[in-house]
């Protein structure tokens, strides 16, 4: 497996190996650095410079924490970044072009038709006032240019296919009145009745129970294999990835730390931080006591730091002088530290 | 069904609902200043007369005694009599208050049209002209006085221009009023078939509705544009963005969803005008039914105002009623 990810930022001696050009993407996100304007004249970059890619079929799981930029990366991949953020610098390639660059009416005609957004919290997101099923079905009208008769046969069919119960009478049911899950099987089937080739399932489980998390992750692998769509599954949680993911790429603070193959990732970890997420998750006691969080300290004075140094138990002063390159380990296995933990 | 009973609930607190506003307005008149028997009477009446004409009004019972007899007048359909015009209030509140109503119907209706219109159009483009039209218009709208629009409208339209006939009331001098149907002009010289009453009913109606409509129009547009705006910035709002739905479709839903407080703020403004267009009213000597309550407090006539207070608190609770219903119609949350 190749390495999908890397950075260009202060990469020098590795970047060659890390990130060839692959025909083969299906799609690659290049350089993408967002930043949100805060007082006057002043801004934050919450993504510094992303890069990863997704082939055909594959999923790829995007682990972080609240506030490292998940979301962002999410909707700046649609070209939408979340208000007031702007995109700075970066390419997103998809079927041989940069869609960035398209004119809104067409991006808009790619939103939801080819490349689906599967939402969390769906009962806030969804239309209040309007029929579930007629919020698929308009999916269906708008993108596949169905008639009114078409679209709704359609839709009533993705509502089986989400294994709505009594999806006839679904139909008629108004977002405040499904469940968490219902409503997320809901946005599953807004997501991929056009067939998308690239869906982004941005932390779609969060906020359900755990046995209705499962089942909504079996639908969506499921579905999603059916379909033929290539998936980012973005989730807090890194534990879904083992089971769900086919690449597991770590970010941290707009950054991603390491990336590989959930096989590489989860049986030799080389980030530290990636050993916390993991120990945290663990049901290992000696690795839950060997690798426990440290407190999060001040962000690093220098600029070109680590960004992790402030937190990291293995800090060394190399950390806080200098920012490590994302650095190929092991072919397909990408890593940004200067002293990667080797087990 | 549901809609029945939630009905018929609502009619069972009205008559509550308006003895209460009653007792307060009745209280309320009564502790203004000022003997109507005096003032009926006039300068050289001789303290005697006074006394008599206070005992034969049932001015010196005390005030429950009052407020009963009053109460039991109502009941019986008798809202007192006026002494100034010295006829029946229900009378002259019958021929007034649909005067006042016609007004403020057409004028909420031209305010619906610019303020909803120039609303959506300046929430979907906040930053072009017609967001600083909007703007600039909300600002003086808000800071115009009605009746003050109203002489600039006159001076323009009627001294300047001669487009627009005399100020004075609903019709033309020599035109002979259409038999009394709904009490609108307009309807009513339409049923009786007289084109030439109607044109000049709505030539009279053009000034005053354009006061009412376009000073109104501003806290329309106002709520258009920020309920607007905050459902296309909600998260439903950017979900269909990134569902790749057409502009056009996420305005149209979006408007749907900002319905509530609009129609919430037009029924409002309903029932507040019927008040308050008593400024308008007597610059154009309309003759409606705020004018005719405004005489009654300035001259201690006490019956025309708590008719008056009696007509509009219904009038504003069926409107309420109805804006209810309305919005079981337009949002499925609300559905008991």
């Amino acid at each position: 497996m190749r390495a999908g990810v890397s950075t260009a930022i202060g990469a020098t001696k590795p970047m060659g190996t890390v990130l060839p050009a692959m025909s083969a993407d299906l799609l690659r996100v290049e350089n993408m650095r967002v930043v949100f304007p805060t007082a006057i004249g002043r801004s934050r970059t919450v993504l510094h410079g992303i890069d990863l890619s997704v082939k055909s079929g594959e999923i790829l799981g995007l682990v972080g924490e609240s506030g490292a930029g998940k979301t962002t990366l999410a909707r700046s991949i649609l070209g939408a970044p979340p208000v007031p953020g702007r995109i700075a610098t970066g390419r997103v390639m998809f079927e041989g072009r940069d869609i960035l660059t398209l004119p809104e009416k067409q991006l808009r005609s790619l939103r939801g038709r080819r490349l689906a957004m599967v939402v969390p919290n769906p009962r806030g997101e969804l239309n209040p006032t309007i029929a579930i099923g007629d919020q698929i079905a308009t999916m269906a009208r708008v993108h596949l240019g169905l008639d009114r008769k078409g679209a709704r046969a359609r839709a009533l069919e993705m509502l089986k296919a989400v294994q709505i119960p009594d999806p006839e009478r679904r139909m008629k049911s108004y977002p405040h009145e499904l469940s968490g899950g219902m409503a997320q099987r809901a946005v599953i089937a807004i997501a991929l009745i056009c067939d998308p080739a690239f869906v982004i399932s941005d932390d779609a489980t969060s906020g359900l129970d755990v046995t209705v998390q499962a089942q909504i992750l079996d639908l969506l692998r499921k579905l999603a294999a059916e379909h033929g769509s290539a998936m980012l599954f973005i989730t807090r949680d890194v534990g879904i990835t083992a089971h769900f993911c086919d690449r597991v790429a770590v970010l941290y603070d707009g950054e991603i730390m390491e990336a590989a193959s959930r096989n590489a990732l989860f049986l030799s970890p080389a980030h530290p931080y990636t050993l916390l997420l993991l120990a945290a998750f663990s049901h290992n006691s000696a690795l839950r006591r060997g690798w426990s969080m440290t407190p999060p300290a001040p962000a690093p004075a220098a600029v070109e730091a680590c960004i992790y140094a402030g937190r990291c138990p293995l800090a060394q002063p190399l950390c806080r002088r200098e920012k490590p390159p994302l650095a190929e380990l092991m072919p397909g296995h990408v890593v940004r530290c200067h002293f990667p933990v080797r087990r | 069904m549901h809609i029945a009973r939630y009905l018929l609930h609502r009619f069972a607190f009205i008559l509550p609902q308006l003895l209460g506003i009653v007792l307060v307005s009745f209280l309320l008149v009564k502790s203004i200043p000022g003997d109507p028997a005096v003032l009926m009477l006039g300068p050289t009446a001789t303290p005697d007369a006074i006394a008599s004409l206070r005992a034969q009004m049932g001015l010196d019972q005390p005030l429950y005694m009052q407020f009963v007899l009053y109460v039991n007048h109502l009941l019986h359909g008798d809202l007192g009599t006026s002494w100034q015009t010295t006829r029946p209030v229900l009378d002259d509140l019958i021929q007034r208050f649909p005067a006042t109503l016609e007004l403020v119907t057409f004028s909420l209706i031209l305010a619906i049209a610019v303020g909803m219109g120039l609303g959506v159009a300046s929430a979907l483009n906040p930053k072009g002209w017609v967001g600083r039209l909007a703007d600039i218009y909300g600002l003086s709208a808000g800071a115009m006085p009605d009746f003050w629009f109203a002489l600039v409208l006159i001076f323009v339209f009627y001294t300047l221009a001669h487009w627009a006939p005399a100020p004075l009331g609903r019709l033309d001098i020599e035109v002979i009023a259409p038999a009394p149907v709904t009490g609108f002009m307009t309807i009513d010289t339409l049923l009786g078939g007289d084109m030439h009453a109607f044109r000049s009913a709505v030539s009279h109606l053009i000034l005053p509705v354009l006061t009412l409509g376009l000073i109104n129009a501003g806290p329309i547009m106002k709520m258009t544009q920020s309920s607007m705006q905050k459902m296309l910035a909600s998260d439903a709002g950017r979900y269909e963005m990134l569902c790749g739905i057409p502009q056009r479709l996420v305005s149209r839903h979006a408007l749907r969803n900002a319905l509530p407080s609009i129609v919430t703020i037009i029924s409002v403004l309903y029932g507040y005008l019927i008040g308050g267009a008593v400024l308008v009213e007597i610059v154009f000597s309309w003759g409606g039914a705020g004018q005719y309550a405004v005489q009654g407090v300035l001259n201690s006539d006490i019956y025309p105002v708590l008719g008056f207070v009696l007509f509009s608190a219904v009038f504003s609770l069926i409107v309420y009623i109805v804006v209810d219903l309305i919005y079981v119609l337009i949002d499925p949350r609300i559905s008991h």
